[in-house]
């Protein structure tokens, strides 16, 4: 075969030079893009995916200290402060396994299956998110995580975090192929993004980045039309349904782990919305009732009742301290974890 | 690990200091051979085992077979190693495939039988190096070469890294000499192949992954409202994907490879210039149409025994080509359409087709035939079943609205004939000598420029297409 690395009569590439200005060309081109991109206000922010998820579902086993598994979808994820949680709580090591806009009955059955786990779970959900319809919406992480995760993945994506933690340009809405679909169609860039997420998957909620009035118009034009409310599964057949939910649980707590259901706190349109659709009577309290691990709704507890929600459903990110401190003090003081 | 990932540039930037730091070349060998396996065991490190058990195999039988001096005994060792070897590959790859026809044959006459769904996951690469293996023991049983009594020396011919998962399938003779002879890497061979890396990877990341990938996805995923203009725009997005996504894979392998001193045979050689199907053959993953050339249509008879029988052979080795590619009817499809294309176009060059008849502007001509009866046969290879298939040729031939094409479409559209017109003006050319000619200055802003681009397309890791087979 032909080597065309070696061919006689080829005159001899100046490697050096064609990969020092490559480098150099690389760098200044994406030095640039970065440049442009924070001064129109741009900020780096970690991407979450399923990777990101497998590397703190790695982390649900027990070593020095008990794992603290935090379930949930955006209330939770949005609202805990985890390194302040971790400082209040030393005996545990919180891991933030929520994921926004999905409700996590699957991730619990993927834990209750697991027998190596024997940790804590602190699973965040309302009446609606129990419907047995919503049992699978996380399942897709809980796939990822057992058919494709591997330690050559783990690096790649604490490596992908740095960079997406430092770099603007790492947003895929900020890429290349991005900004020529916006050339091409003529419209404008993204708004700067009002939320970011750390590298361990905790996120923040800037509302003076958001149009509250908008969210909060939302829900009240939902409350208009109370009607229209009601919940998909009749009350009877919906506490049925939970059967599955309490032997996940059962199994969980046969191997020495602890799961605790909590409800985050809404504000008082989106309150009222619930209280339609699941009457607390008919659905939570009888929940509370047959669960065989602890139930704490925030809304019994005036300390956490209190949070201002901008947008009647999250937290803003300034409140996130004061709210962790509640929540565990809300949790210790029923004896539900230990400092 | 994948090659548009971050853990494989820090691998590799290791393996490749530590192979150039080690003097004598037995070690370094090992150390190939060592990184290989942590490659491989990257993906399932528990597949590992099949992969030591099924070179460790391989290597023997192919010593069996040439101590054999009786025609018989060389038979049934040969034997062995086929049946092994497709054994394998059939459980793993076909199992599915094979029980779902199965019950399909009971249900023709009103018996219902299902069979039981068995959670199999396929070892990854396992096409590529059972082909590897097999052409091996093949070709010692043809008596073509003596087989090494390196165990070490056939792993890594089996295992080397770069080619291990997605070829190019190479053969025992291309690597023996390079695998028993030091090597090291030089400062040419770094160069090209860091710059192959570099365009494999735009390849890649920048046009498959961000720009054709979309547009084929949405609309192969959900065809069932897409008009005319969007179909033709999907498939054609497709038909960019699967080249810059295979290709990205084979130029990123072969810099790989290069810059550890070794060289792996060119698999693509701009495929959308080709001139006839023969030529697409010839420039369209090269190692495999060459393999199932030397292995299944030699074997078959070739054009040796007749005309008739010829073209039966051609769509024979085609037909088990698309099934090689994955387990469904859609594969056959395929390679039949491929094995039809080769046929008709021997027939019309040997009867019809005047010898006179070669301008520029009539090869110009076939060349854009030929490139859309490819990409019409592209159709099948990505769609998800016989019955989604007949529908998208139904959208791509009958008119239904929508002409209307966003800019993602617009976009892919684009970059296709980009694609297609390079491969019109490099169509005669090497791409590493290109390359290696190129002023340096113009090659640092080049690369420089598609480094940027692939810094500036992120997104989630998609695996190689080829990787599922």
């Amino acid at each position: 075969m032909r080597s065309s690395t070696s061919s006689s009569d080829a005159p001899v590439q100046r490697w050096g030079l064609a990969w020092v200005l490559a480098l150099g060309i690389a760098m200044a081109f994406v030095g640039t893009v970065e440049r442009h991109w924070r001064a129109l206000g741009y900020r780096p922010n970690v991407r979450d995916s399923a990777q990101l998820w497998s590397i703190e579902r790695d982390r649900a086993y027990a070593t020095d200290k008990t794992p603290l598994l935090l379930l949930g979808a955006s209330r939770i994820e949005f609202s805990i402060d985890l390194k302040l949680m971790r400082d209040l709580l030393p005996r545990y090591q919180p891991v933030m396994l929520a994921q926004n806009a999905h409700y996590p009955l699957a991730a619990l059955r993927d834990l209750a299956r697991d027998e190596r786990f024997n940790g804590v779970v602190l699973c965040d959900i309302e009446a609606g998110g129990l419907e047995k319809t919503y049992t699978d919406m996380q399942q897709p992480l809980v796939d990822y995580y057992h058919k494709q995760w591997a330690p050559s993945w783990h690096l790649h994506r604490l490596l992908l975090s740095h960079w997406q933690h430092h770099w603007a340009v790492a947003d895929p809405d900020l890429g290349l192929t991005a900004s020529v679909l916006r050339l091409i169609d003529g419209s404008a860039p993204p708004r700067p993004e009002y939320f970011r997420f750390h590298p361990d998957r905790s996120g923040d909620i800037d509302y003076t980045q958001v149009d509250v009035a908008a969210a909060r118009r939302h829900f009240g034009e939902v409350l208009a039309n109370s009607q229209q409310l009601h919940a998909d599964v009749a009350p009877e057949q919906w506490r049925a349904d939970l059967a599955q939910v309490y032997e996940w649980t059962r199994r969980i707590q046969a191997r020495g782990g602890k799961v605790i259901f909590y409800q985050s706190p809404t504000g008082p349109t989106l309150t009222q919305i619930e209280t339609i659709r699941h009457p607390k009577a008919l659905y939570w309290d009888r929940f509370a009732a047959d669960s065989p691990a602890p139930v704490l709704d925030a809304m019994d507890d005036a300390a956490l009742a209190k949070f201002e929600l901008p947008d009647d459903s999250h937290l803003d990110y300034r409140s996130k301290p004061a709210y962790t401190r509640a929540l565990v003090e809300a949790l210790v003081s029923r004896g539900l974890l230990e400092r | 690990m994948q090659f548009d990932s971050f853990t494989f540039m820090l691998f590799f930037a290791a393996v490749l200091a530590a192979y150039n730091a080690l003097g004598a070349w037995p070690a370094r060998k090992w150390l190939l051979l060592g990184a290989s396996y942590v490659f491989y065991a990257a993906w399932n490190p528990p597949f590992l085992l099949l992969l030591l058990g099924s070179t460790t195999l391989d290597w023997w039988i192919a010593r069996r077979i040439d101590a054999a001096q009786e025609p018989s005994a060389r038979k049934r060792w040969v034997m062995l190693t086929l049946l092994v070897n497709l054994g394998v590959l059939a459980f793993f790859k076909y199992n599915r495939f094979l029980l779902d026809n199965f019950a399909a044959l009971p249900a023709l006459i009103g018996v219902k039988y299902v069979p039981a769904q068995l959670d199999i996951v396929l070892p990854i690469g396992i096409s590529f190096y059972t082909f590897h293996s097999l052409s091996y023991c093949l070709d010692i049983y043809r008596r073509k070469f003596a087989p090494t009594p390196s165990w070490r020396d056939y792993a890594l011919y089996v295992a080397f890294f770069p080619q291990l998962v997605a070829g190019p399938i190479t053969r025992f003779p291309q690597m023996r000499p390079q695998i028993e002879a030091p090597r090291r890497t030089t400062r040419a061979g770094l160069g090209l192949g860091l710059s192959l890396l570099v365009l494999g990877l735009f390849e890649k990341s920048v046009l498959a992954d961000s720009i054709f990938a979309p547009v084929a996805d949405a609309f192969f995923n959900a065809s069932a409202n897409a008009g005319t203009a969007v179909a033709w725009s999907g498939v054609l997005a497709f038909s960019g994907q699967i080249f810059c996504d295979f290709a990205g894979y084979s130029t990123c392998a072969i810099g790989a490879a290069l810059a550890l001193g070794f060289e792996l045979p060119t698999n693509f050689r701009f495929p959308y210039a080709a001139v006839g199907f023969s030529d697409f053959w010839r420039r369209w993953h090269i190692s495999l149409s060459s393999w199932l050339r030397d292995y299944l249509y030699i074997s078959f008879g070739g054009n040796r025994r007749g005309e008739a029988r010829t073209y039966v052979n051609l769509l024979l080795t085609m037909l088990i080509g698309g099934l090689w590619h994955g387990a469904a009817w859609t594969f056959v499809i395929w390679g039949g359409l491929h094995g039809l294309y080769l046929s008709v176009e021997r027939l019309l060059r040997e009867h019809v087709w005047p010898a006179r008849w070669n301008s520029a502007a009539l090869r110009f001509v076939y060349g854009l035939i030929t490139l859309f009866f490819v990409v019409l046969a592209w159709v099948w290879f990505r769609a998800t079943d016989f019955a989604a298939g007949c529908d998208i040729f139904h959208k791509l031939f009958f008119a239904q609205g929508g002409y209307v094409l966003g800019a993602a479409q617009q976009l892919a559209l684009a970059a296709f004939a980009a694609t297609v017109v390079t491969h019109w003006l490099l169509r005669e050319r090497d791409l590493k000598s290109l390359i290696a000619r190129t002023p340096a200055p113009l090659l640092g802003l080049v690369l420089g420029l598609l480094l940027a681009a692939i810094v500036l397309s992120p997104g989630d890791n998609h695996a190689f297409i080829y990787f599922q087979f």
